[in-house]
């Protein structure tokens, strides 16, 4: 049990949920800049996704005329699963309230309750695109969480616990880790995880327009004003907490492994470092990339499922 | 134990009520008896559970030349639990469901006998009690298929394949028990268990595969699954939620019992053979339940996947006793019995929820449902809870119990013994494929059956169902609650039954608390501080919402991309929701679709008419089942060539015989 | 010292079985060989990183030996004769793609079990990795047989090649030189043959995908 709540971990949480609801959004913008720059335009300023939110907020409410009560809970749920997970994953400190309880298992399926949710809600208006949306966006979830789970589960299998402020830390005493086969086949396994699971191409292009080539916009099309806001931030806010997981798993130098107000700035700081640099290369990868046919993209997901089984056989050889 | 007695003797006198009272009265007094025998039974059980006592039985009556032997160890409370609660709300239900067939006398005191049996057989402490309680619960639950066949055709085919399969596996249990009593140990289970140790490994060996055949198949494990996605939906919904929940269990039961508590552990290839199949179920019985359009069928599939994840953990708990690693084996087995609770509420809660759309739709098609919310909430709450639970939500029982099987894999991969590792590794692999399948398949059935527009008329004229009905959904709703969010309230009790299936008195693997917490590993969750953020951030996020909105949402008509109508036949259905996945796993599913296209006399490029039809059959049925069976016909037809009505030919076979029998013999 | 080693050697260990999975990944052709050039080239540092640490000369030519033939020469070819083909894509093996990579991850598995078996009879940290060398040897197999077109069988082939070549560095610490010469160069002809057969092959029947040689059976 966690005993007495220090005031740090009450600190790390709030600096945590506050940097990736505010810091994600301009992820997103850097990476959108980034590529409009790669692409020779000038493009949009980085806060712009902060701006849009902004202008939903003030937009009138509306809902589709056959949506239930599940279309209001959705965002909600959406929005708090992804909270929870922002709150109690060592992102900004090792030691974030109830970080003993930030366990592998529980951040994914906290995600899933968040996908499910939102899928529910691509359902709920009973429209041809919700119901497309919906049941691609499940087919790539279901087929990326086992890369997920399983390239985690090579980390935790490395550092005897499922725990992932254990991880890290353990990952902190031994270095040599790093570059190892194991930690890299799995590093492979949760890029392909990462880009399937916030939608960027090659899976999903996030600034499409035509309704038959959406994924992630066509599940939340019917959403509009606050509500859709909600549900974009929600979204925004997940590829936040898997970029900063994705750097904080593999590069956990910089995270605040104790209680001093020194160490946690340190740990903002390293955090949106790394972030950074991580959106600037999935950022890279789309502008070289196009994207793929719905149909073959089992066989990149299949391919992140063999890796993360590669990562832990390779793990298990090399003890 | 007199009152278990008691619980068993109001059992059967629902049973008796049941066939004897009025047409009017009978449904609710043969309920009402029933209810209270399953209360009373779980009371026992959770008695028994907390002290840790093991209370035995034995009369000579009953049963002719062996009596009856009941034993009621903690191992064996805990599937009673399980089946007792589950009981508890089947009868209520019935109250409200039983009409036409189903309220007739046979079919009432079948359905008590059912319950009963279901009590019987984990108390049973003998191999005459055990084969009888058994030979009960295959027999009753086979005729309560047939109780509706007049008004589903399928039934009848079912209920040959279940019998055949049920029968088999009987025999093949009953062979093992026998082969086991070799070295003249006597039939009761105290015997066999201390003079197991006596007999050959071989023999050992043999005994175990016998009987896990058997039980293996009562749980419904792939390949030997086949007659459970055809049996499970065509019972009416009561009877489907007791096989689905409770009738599983016991096949899993008879594993811990005869493997771990008369045989000792034995070798570890026995336990890999329980994971294996384990990891085939998972897989088969996830990638199914996506495909299926049945809401019934489907829900079955899925049980097939969770008795995966269960003998996976099962598996897991042998393999790690015989590695010598005492600690995580009780881990493992706790993990396993957990599911099986949570299985027994959630699954029981869908199925009866089920009964419940398919007696307000006439359908049970997912194809043809939608829009229950509307007209159905309270169903449509119990179907969210429980498939959120299924689906392991984080603070829903479902979420306790795979974490928990995590924790013990995990902590198993630390073994040096390379078979074990294998275990642990295929065990990871199964839970993470299944993960994601299972939420294909519940956001299909839920998302598809309750929300959108309804797709046919009897969706549309939808009511919710009576009170019973639903006061029966709500209670097995509250476990899949009460185990999510409070895990450490049961981890006492879970943690005794999972050293008295182990038979080892190793310290326990949990510290206490609200949450669940391994000791010495490092492992915990606090699903109820999840919850409380959970909570905490949706109150913020409709506070912030109703403060930001001037005023009510308007409704509008969904956009529909340019077109001024949409009809709810432009939805996705069940069908196309599973259509990526579906061609994703091809290879293994080997689907069949048929596209028919008519089109108009003036012209080929308009069409008139187009019918598109999809099936996906059960592979192992169709490829492995099905020539086995036509051999079998052969073999028969060439039977009836002997067999033909002469006289003459039949007193010749018996003279034949005669002289055979004097050869050998002489 | 002996950390960094280690960490080298499992790392071009580990880089030899990624690229024979990813040769399984790709179907473009042209990619598929410079997956192999990589595998060529890890395959050398596996034996360099051994004979540096054991002090081999022998195998530190051999090394140099597999870089040079294995890493560049014959990838380079290969190369020339997917240029032939301006269709450079394997595309519909007989195995799908997610197929195949589910199924490499079973083999990994099964060499796992068996692989252990052969290391624990001398447990040191290099035999600790030929598990390793057997899985690519398996994914070699499998892409030897589900494949069609006759480079990607070439691949396999040369896939089933290193996982061997590997498997022997880390069990013996080193083949002799003469033989790992003798495997080399059997690659290098059976590389030129293919070059021939495959120029001829287009002149006759203008495909080579394999399955359709039947026709000249029948």
């Amino acid at each position: 049990m966690t005993g007495t709540i220090s005031i740090y971990a009450v600190v790390a949480t709030l600096l945590q949920v506050v940097m990736v609801a505010l810091g994600a959004p301009l992820l997103v913008g850097i990476m959108a800049k980034v590529k409009a720059r790669a692409e020779g335009r000038v493009g949009a300023p980085i806060n712009q996704p902060l701006r849009d939110l902004r202008k939903l907020l003030t937009k009138e409410r509306l809902h589709a005329r056959h949506a239930s009560v599940v279309l209001v809970i959705a965002p909600m749920l959406i929005m708090a699963s992804t909270v929870v997970a922002v709150a109690i994953s060592p992102l900004v400190s090792t030691h974030p309230l109830l970080g003993s309880s930030a366990d592998i298992l529980v951040i994914v399926y906290l995600l899933l309750t968040g996908s499910a949710a939102a899928a529910l809600a691509g359902l709920d208006p009973g429209t041809a695109f919700g119901g497309m949306g919906s049941s691609r966006a499940m087919t790539i979830g279901a087929l990326a969480e086992p890369a997920f789970l399983v390239a985690v589960i090579a980390l935790s299998i490395q550092s005897g616990s499922s725990n992932l402020p254990s991880i890290m830390v353990s990952t902190l005493a031994h270095p040599q880790w790093v570059l190892g086969p194991s930690r890299l086949l799995a590093l492979g396994a949760l890029l392909i995880v990462v880009i399937a699971e916030t939608g960027r191409i090659p899976v999903d292009n996030p600034s499409t327009h035509l309704e038959l080539t959406m994924i992630h916009e066509a599940m939340i099309l019917e959403y509009a004003g606050p509500e859709l806001a909600l549900v974009t931030l929600g979204e925004t806010m997940r590829l936040g907490l898997l970029f900063s997981l994705l750097a904080n798993l593999f590069l956990p130098w910089g995270i605040a492994t104790h209680s001093s107000t020194l160490s946690l700035v340190a740990g903002v700081v390293s955090l949106a470092l790394k972030t950074v640099l991580i959106a600037l290369g999935v950022a890279l990868i789309e502008v070289r990339s196009a994207k793929l046919r719905l149909f073959r993209l089992p066989e990149l997901l299949a391919g992140g499922f063999v890796l993360s089984v590669l990562a832990v056989v390779t793990g298990l050889v090399t003890r | 134990m007199t009152l278990f007695l008691v619980a068993l003797g109001l059992c059967a006198a629902a049973a008796v009520a049941g066939a004897t009272f009025p047409r009017g009265s009978r449904v609710v007094v043969s309920s009402v008896l029933g209810s209270l025998g399953c209360l009373i039974a779980f009371s026992v059980a959770l008695r028994i559970l907390l002290t840790g006592d093991t209370v035995t039985f034995h009369t000579a009556q009953v049963l002719p030349m062996t009596g009856v032997s009941l034993t009621l160890d903690p191992l064996g409370a805990w599937f009673v639990l399980a089946s007792s609660f589950v009981g508890v709300a089947t009868c209520l239900y019935n109250v409200g469901y039983a009409r036409g067939a189903m309220a007739s006398r046979s079919a009432l005191s079948l359905f008590m006998v059912f319950v009963l049996s279901l009590l019987v057989v984990p108390s049973a402490s003998s191999i005459m009690t055990l084969m009888f309680a058994w030979e009960l619960m295959a027999l009753s639950s086979l005729l309560l298929i047939l109780t509706d066949q007049a008004r589903h055709p399928d039934a009848r085919s079912a209920a040959l394949w279940y019998g055949v399969m049920t029968q088999l596996g009987a025999a093949s249990i009953l062979l093992g028990l026998l082969v086991m009593t070799s070295n003249g140990s006597g039939q009761n289970f105290a015997d066999l268990s201390a003079h197991s140790s006596t007999l050959s490994p071989v023999t050992r060996s043999f005994a175990f595969v016998l009987v896990l055949l058997g039980f293996a198949s009562k749980a419904g494990a792939v390949p030997l699954h086949v007659w459970l996605p055809k049996a499970h939906p065509e019972a009416p919904s009561p009877v489907s939620a007791l096989m689905s929940s409770s009738m599983v269990a016991m096949g899993i039961y008879g594993i811990i019992r005869v493997g771990e508590g008369l045989l000792h552990g034995g070798t570890v290839w026995w336990w890999i053979a329980v994971a294996l199949l384990g990891v085939v179920s998972a897989f088969y019985g996830a990638l199914h339940a996506t495909t299926s359009t049945d809401l019934k069928r489907l829900l079955a599939y899925s049980t097939i996947d969770i008795i995966g994840l269960v003998l996976i953990g099962v598996g897991a708990a042998g393999a790690l006793a015989d590695s010598g690693q005492p600690v995580i084996s009780r881990l493992a087995m706790s993990a396993a019995l957990l599911l099986v609770v949570a299985h027994a509420a959630f699954k029981g809660a869908l199925f009866l929820a089920a009964g419940a759309v398919e007696r307000a739709t006439a359908t049970r098609n997912l194809d043809l449902l939608g829009g229950l919310i509307h007209t159905m909430p309270v169903t449509a709450l119990v179907v969210a809870l429980s498939a959120g639970a299924i689906m392991a939500v984080p603070t829903l029982s479902g979420f306790s119990s795979e974490w928990l099987l995590l924790q013990g894999l995990l902590h198993g991969f630390s073994v040096v013994s390379t078979p074990t590792v294998i275990v642990m590794l295929l065990g990871v692999i199964a839970l993470a494929l299944t993960g994601g399948l299972t939420a294909v398949a519940f956001v299909k059935a839920f998302g598809i059956g309750f929300l959108g527009q309804s797709r046919s008329s009897g969706a549309a004229q939808a009511h919710e169902v009576s009170k019973f009905m639903t006061l029966a959904m709500g209670w097995l709703v509250i476990p899949s609650v009460v185990i999510g969010v409070m895990p450490g309230l049961f981890v006492p009790l879970l943690d005794r039954a999972a050293s008295s299936a182990l038979g080892t008195s190793t310290v326990s693997p949990f510290t206490r608390g609200a949450g669940l917490e391994v000791a010495q590993l490092s492992g915990a969750i606090q699903p109820a501080a999840i919850l409380i953020g959970l909570v905490a951030v949706m109150v913020i996020v409709w506070a912030l919402n109703q403060a930001l909105a001037q005023r009510r949402a308007r409704r509008v008509d969904a956009w529909g991309c340019g077109r001024d109508w949409q009809t709810p036949r432009m939805q996705y259905t069940a069908t196309s929701f599973a259509e990526p996945l579906q061609r994703v796993f091809a290879d293994v599913l080997r689907p069949q679709s048929d596209v028919e296209v008519t089109h108009v006399a003036e012209s080929r490029y308009y069409e008139q008419s187009l019918v598109y039809e999809n099936r996906v059959a059960d592979i192992l049925e169709a490829r492995g089942y099905r020539p086995i069976i036509a051999v079998a016909l052969r073999v028969g037809q060439f039977a009836r060539r002997l067999q033909n009505g002469s006289i003459h030919r039949y007193l010749a076979f018996g003279f034949v015989a005669l002289l055979v029998i004097l050869v050998v013999v002489g | 010292m002996n950390s960094t080693y280690i960490a080298t050697l499992e790392l071009a260990a580990g880089a030899v079985l990624l690229s024979a999975i990813m040769t399984l990944w790709r179907r473009n052709v042209r990619s598929i060989v410079a997956m192999l050039s990589v595998q060529g080239m890890a395959l050398a540092a596996v034996a360099i990183v051994l004979a540096l640490h054991e002090h081999e000369h022998a195998l530190l030519i051999t090394g140099c030996l597999v870089f040079l033939v294995k890493g560049l020469v014959v990838p380079h070819l290969l190369r020339r004769v997917s240029l032939l083909d301006p269709r450079s894509r394997e595309s519909r093996p007989l195995v799908n793609v997610p197929a195949s990579l589910v199924f490499a991850a079973a083999l990994i598995v099964l060499s796992y079990v068996v692989g252990t078996r052969i290391t624990s009879l001398s447990p040191s940290s290099a035999t600790h990795l030929a598990p390793l060398g057997l899985a690519t040897v398996l994914v070699g197999y499998f892409m030897l047989v589900t494949r069609r077109r006759a480079v990607s069988k070439i691949v396999g082939l040369i896939l089933v090649d290193n996982g061997i070549a590997l498997v022997t560095f880390l069990l013996t610490s080193g083949v002799p030189l003469i033989v790992e010469l003798g495997s080399s160069l059997d690659v290098l002809l059976v590389v030129v043959v293919l070059q021939f057969l495959m120029v001829s092959m287009r002149r006759h029947s203008d495909t080579d995908r394999l399955t359709e040689m039947k026709a000249l059976h029948d």
